[in-house]
């Protein structure tokens, strides 16, 4: 029920300004059957909780597309720390959603790997240059061929990446990630309602135009972008596409408000998921979101 | 900071309204309907752009102001006059579309590279006037909002002219030699649409590009001039 009285249908999408045009959603082709329109997962380590939502966007819905975002999260046993990867396949590229798909196991699998060899210290440029070569590999069979170059692996699979690992440590645990491309990553004061971008973003306020460039895997440049920093007691890690990140822009307005208040404790995986499906006129992409929290003694909703 | 209301491409359409294209008027009007037509047939593209129609000759006059084609009723229409002076549009365009810019950001949207769409029959009958006005505006250092020029030559439009005008050899086409120019005009029209579409998908994304698709009855002109 509303506040004015009126019957509101169960888990409809949540208006945000002016939603968009109703519709029913088209089925992506059947090369997509393995992509679902929405995902969502949830767990917790002994220090941390975990949430993530994917979500197709209104255009793919429209169109009949699949979705193209992808996100993973694992837990390292040994430490207690939680592995994450989210990327957001290129529109351009044919088979977007495999790329980012197998961008974000591969992330994985390396970072486990170097959690495994050398726990105290990650290479964030190797664990890119793996997703980077996964992504080649993967053109080499479809393509059947044995060293297909950058631009037809780029056609095939191309895809942003932002990839790391939350570590738990007696002061509060340890975020390292490295990025690939314009995903973002945000530290949410959960008591301020504040968001912090970790990378610069492109379209921050201050941006007379919003850029066109592209970084994308199977590209590694030479110096990949990394961040690190310590999870403060009120503060939540969270990693999106920019289908979340375009129309939070710096966070200040109702979009922002929507997730402090949703995220000010970790919510059930589902409705993560029915959050972030929010419908706001224009914003009509994938939508992506990964967050992290310390742990609280409370039990989580 | 105003709470973002969307990402919007601007998009100017720059058609030739002197007096060789008088025979052409009708096909000049069906395809502007059409573009319109177009646009709303697709609400959701539609909610991502915003069109602009400048009539040019002499002078440059707004057929349509910059408007959100699902709302907009009133359809643009041109009218035959004077001679072709390119210079009138940079002008115009140096002027216009930062303002534009600033008001849509005003109004709580961010805004993406506008695109410009330059149709002309002849020659500039201005000689090099445009040339300054026209290298200002396409200079991102001295004009921040510069555009995308897509130019598009019938009739007399010379391929190097086009060229010239364009910001990059794979945005400049002329008429295909021989080709009906009433069914060029149309062409130009068609492709528009596609290209304002195509581009509409991949705003909002990863991967915000411009998409032009060459019109038929066209061909890219520097494959005309040979470079």
């Amino acid at each position: 029920m509303s506040p004015n009285g009126v019957e509101v249908p169960p888990w409809r999408r949540i208006a945000v300004g002016t939603p968009g045009v109703e519709f029913e959603a088209r089925p992506p082709g059947e090369e997509a059957s393995d992509v679902p329109d929405a995902e969502c997962d949830g767990w917790s380590t002994a220090a941390l909780t975990l949430r993530l939502a994917s979500v197709r966007g209104a255009q793919h819905r429209y169109y009949g597309k699949p979705r193209q975002d992808a996100a993973r999260a694992v837990p390292h046993q040994p430490s207690g720390a939680v592995v994450f990867a989210v990327a957001d396949g290129v529109s351009s590229a044919v088979r977007a959603e495999q790329g980012a798909a197998e961008a974000c196991r591969a992330a994985l699998d390396r970072i486990l790997l170097q959690l495994a060899w050398s726990p105290a210290s990650l290479d964030l440029r190797d664990v890119a240059l793996h997703a980077a070569e996964r992504l080649r590999r993967l053109a080499g069979v479809r393509l059947n061929k044995a060293e297909p170059d950058p631009t037809e692996v780029a056609a095939l699979y191309a895809t942003t990446l932002v990839t790391g690992v939350v570590r738990p440590h007696p002061d509060g645990p340890v975020v390292e990630l490295c990025r690939i491309g314009d995903s973002g990553a945000w530290l949410l004061d959960g008591r301020r309602a504040v968001y912090r971008p970790v990378f610069p973003s492109k379209t921050g306020s201050d941006t007379l135009l919003v850029s066109n460039e592209v970084r994308a895997l199977p590209a590694v440049p030479a110096t990949v972008e990394q961040a690190t920093g310590r999870l403060g007691p009120d503060q939540v890690l969270l990693i999106g596409t920019d289908g979340f990140g375009d129309p939070l822009g710096d966070g200040d307005g109702r979009v922002g408000a929507l997730f402090a208040d949703q995220l000010a404790t970790p919510p059930a995986p589902l409705w993560l998921a029915h959050v972030l499906d929010f419908d706001r006129e224009t914003f009509d992409d994938d939508r992506t979101l990964l967050a992290v929290w310390r742990r609280s003694p409370a039990p989580p909703r | 900071m105003a709470e973002i209301k969307g990402v919007l491409l601007p998009a100017y359409v720059l058609a030739d309204e002197s007096a060789s294209m008088g025979p052409y008027l009708e096909e000049l009007s069906d395809g502007l309907v059409s573009l319109c037509e177009g646009l709303r047939a697709e609400p959701m593209i539609a909610a991502k752009l915003r069109l602009a129609v400048l009539g040019f000759s002499d002078d440059v006059q707004v057929r349509l102001a910059v408007a959100d084609m699902r709302t907009e009723t009133s359809l643009p229409e041109v009218v035959i006059r004077g001679t072709t002076c390119y210079r009138a549009v940079f002008d115009d365009l140096l002027q216009r579309i930062p303002t534009d810019v600033q008001w849509l950001r005003g109004q709580g949207y961010r805004v993406h590279r506008p695109v410009v769409f330059f149709l002309s029959d002849g020659q500039p009958t201005d000689g090099n006037a445009w040339r300054l006005p026209h290298a200002e505006l396409v200079d991102r250092a001295r004009t921040p909002t510069a555009p995308n020029i897509i130019a598009c030559g019938i009739g007399s439009a010379e391929a190097r002219t086009m060229l010239e005008v364009a910001t990059r050899p794979e945005f400049a086409f002329v008429a295909v030699p021989g080709a009906d120019i009433g069914r060029a005009i149309a062409e130009f029209f068609h492709s528009l649409t596609a290209s304002l579409v195509s581009s509409g998908h991949a705003l909002n994304s990863a991967d915000p590009r411009l998409v032009v698709n060459r019109p038929d009855q066209f061909t890219l002109a520097i494959d005309e001039v040979g470079l």
